[in-house]
C-alpha cells in the first residue's frame, strides 16, 4: 500500500513529464527545463471531499428532517475539517462553493491539471476522490427515501473519507499528517454514531 | 533529527533485524510516546473497570485488552527499531476523582483522549510510514472507543472534530 501510493505519484511525476516533453519537441525546443506544471497539491482533493460530506450531510438532513439531531454535530465536524484544511492550502484553497454540490470533481478547481490527475490514480492518488456514494447523486435529490438507508450511505462514506485522509497521511509533512491524521480518527469515530 | 538507524540488537535475534523499513526517521521517538501513554492508559482502565459497574464490565474489558495488546505490540517495535521500551510508571495521578459509574466513563474518555493525543504526536513525529500507519490505527481506535464512551456518557456531541487535540 506505501508502495503503491509512492509508486502512484512517481507515476504521476512520470506521466506529467512525459507530456511536458512531448509537448516541447512538438511545439519548437525553446524552453526545455522549469515549465513543469506544479503537481496539484494533495489536500485540494481532500478539500473537495469535506465539502461533498458537508453537502451530503445538508441534503441528508433536507431529505429527512427527523435526522438533524444525530447529525448536525458530524456535519459540523466536516466543516471544521474543510476549513482546517483552507488554513493548511493557504492561497492555494479554492474558494468555499455557493452551490456546493455544483461540481464534483475536484479537477474543476483552479490550478488542478486534469491530465496529471487522470493520469495517475491507481488508489489514493490526488485524481482518484474518492467516491463517497452522496456525489453521485447529485444534490438532495438522490439522498435515499429511508432514513435508515440513508444514515447507511454516509457510513460509507465516513469509512471512504477516513481511509481517503489516512492515506494520504502516511507520506505527508508532519504538519498535514498531523492534521490528516486527525480528521481520518473523527470520521472513523463518525461510523460508531452512524452505527 | 538526523536517522539514527534501526541497531541490529544482539541478544534478541540471531538473524538480522527484521528491518520493518530501510529509512525514515524518528521511529523510535514517536513509539515510546505511544507506548508511554498505552501504559498510563491500561493503568487508569484498572480504575474505569474497579468502579464502572458491571453492566459495563464487558466493554471495559474489551478496552483493556485492545491497549494490552497495542501495549505488547508496541513494545516488540520499539526493540526492533532498536529502542529499549519505555516502561511502565508504578503508579498515575487522576485527573479527578473516580467514584461511581459516570466519573468511571468520564475517565475512560480521558484516557482514550490522553492515547489519541499521544499517538497523533506520533503520526507526525517520523516520516517512517510503517510506524505513521500503525500511530493512524492507534488514533483512530482510540477516537472512536472515545466516541463510544461518551455515547455511553449521553454526551453530546460524541464526536470531535480532531481527536488528540
Amino acid at each position: 500500500m506505501v508502495a503503491v501510493a509512492r509508486r502512484s505519484v512517481l507515476i504521476g511525476g512520470a506521466v506529467g513529464a512525459g507530456l511536458l516533453a512531448a509537448g516541447c519537441t512538438a511545439g519548437g525546443p525553446s524552453s526545455p527545463a522549469p515549465t513543469t506544471p506544479a503537481p496539484p497539491d494533495p489536500l485540494l482533493a481532500e478539500l473537495a471531499d469535506e465539502r461533498r460530506l458537508v453537502a451530503g450531510y445538508d441534503a441528508t438532513i433536507a431529505r429527512h428532517p427527523a435526522l438533524r439531531a444525530r447529525l448536525t454535530a458530524v456535519r459540523d465536524d466536516h466543516a471544521a475539517h474543510a476549513a482546517a484544511l483552507v488554513t493548511a492550502l493557504g492561497p492555494a484553497a479554492p474558494p468555499s462553493p455557493t452551490t456546493p454540490a455544483a461540481t464534483d470533481s475536484p479537477a474543476a478547481s483552479p490550478g488542478v491539471s486534469p491530465t496529471a490527475s487522470s493520469g495517475a490514480s491507481p488508489g489514493g492518488s490526488p485524481g482518484a476522490a474518492p467516491s463517497t456514494g452522496i456525489e453521485s447523486s447529485g444534490g438532495g435529490t438522490g439522498i435515499p427515501a429511508t432514513p435508515a438507508a440513508a444514515v447507511a450511505a454516509l457510513r460509507a462514506a465516513e469509512r471512504a473519507a477516513a481511509a481517503a485522509r489516512g492515506t494520504v497521511a502516511l507520506t505527508a509533512p508532519p504538519d498535514r499528517a498531523r492534521l490528516l491524521a486527525g480528521i481520518s480518527a473523527s470520521e472513523a469515530s463518525h461510523v460508531a454514531v452512524l452505527a | 533529527m538526523t536517522a539514527p538507524a534501526p541497531t541490529p540488537t544482539g541478544p534478541g535475534t540471531p538473524t538480522a533485524t527484521p528491518s520493518p523499513t530501510p529509512s525514515g526517521t524518528g521511529q523510535v521517538p514517536a513509539l515510546q510516546a505511544g507506548l508511554a501513554a498505552e501504559h498510563a492508559v491500561i493503568w487508569g482502565y484498572g480504575v474505569v473497570g474497579a468502579h464502572a459497574g458491571d453492566a459495563l464490565l464487558p466493554q471495559v474489558r474489551d478496552a483493556d485488552d485492545a491497549h494490552r495488546t497495542l501495549r505488547d505490540d508496541t513494545v516488540a517495535l520499539v526493540a526492533r527499531y532498536g529502542g529499549t521500551p519505555v516502561a511502565t510508571e508504578p503508579e498515575y495521578a487522576l485527573p479527578f476523582p473516580v467514584t461511581d459509574r459516570g466519573s468511571a466513563l468520564r475517565l475512560a474518555v480521558h484516557l482514550e483522549e490522553g492515547a489519541a493525543a499521544a499517538w497523533r504526536y506520533a503520526v507526525a513525529a517520523t516520516d517512517d510510514v510503517a510506524v505513521r500507519r500503525a500511530a493512524l490505527v492507534a488514533l483512530s481506535d482510540a477516537a472512536v472507543r472515545a466516541t463510544r464512551w461518551r455515547l455511553a456518557l449521553h454526551t453530546s456531541p460524541a464526536t470531535v472534530p480532531f481527536p488528540g487535540d
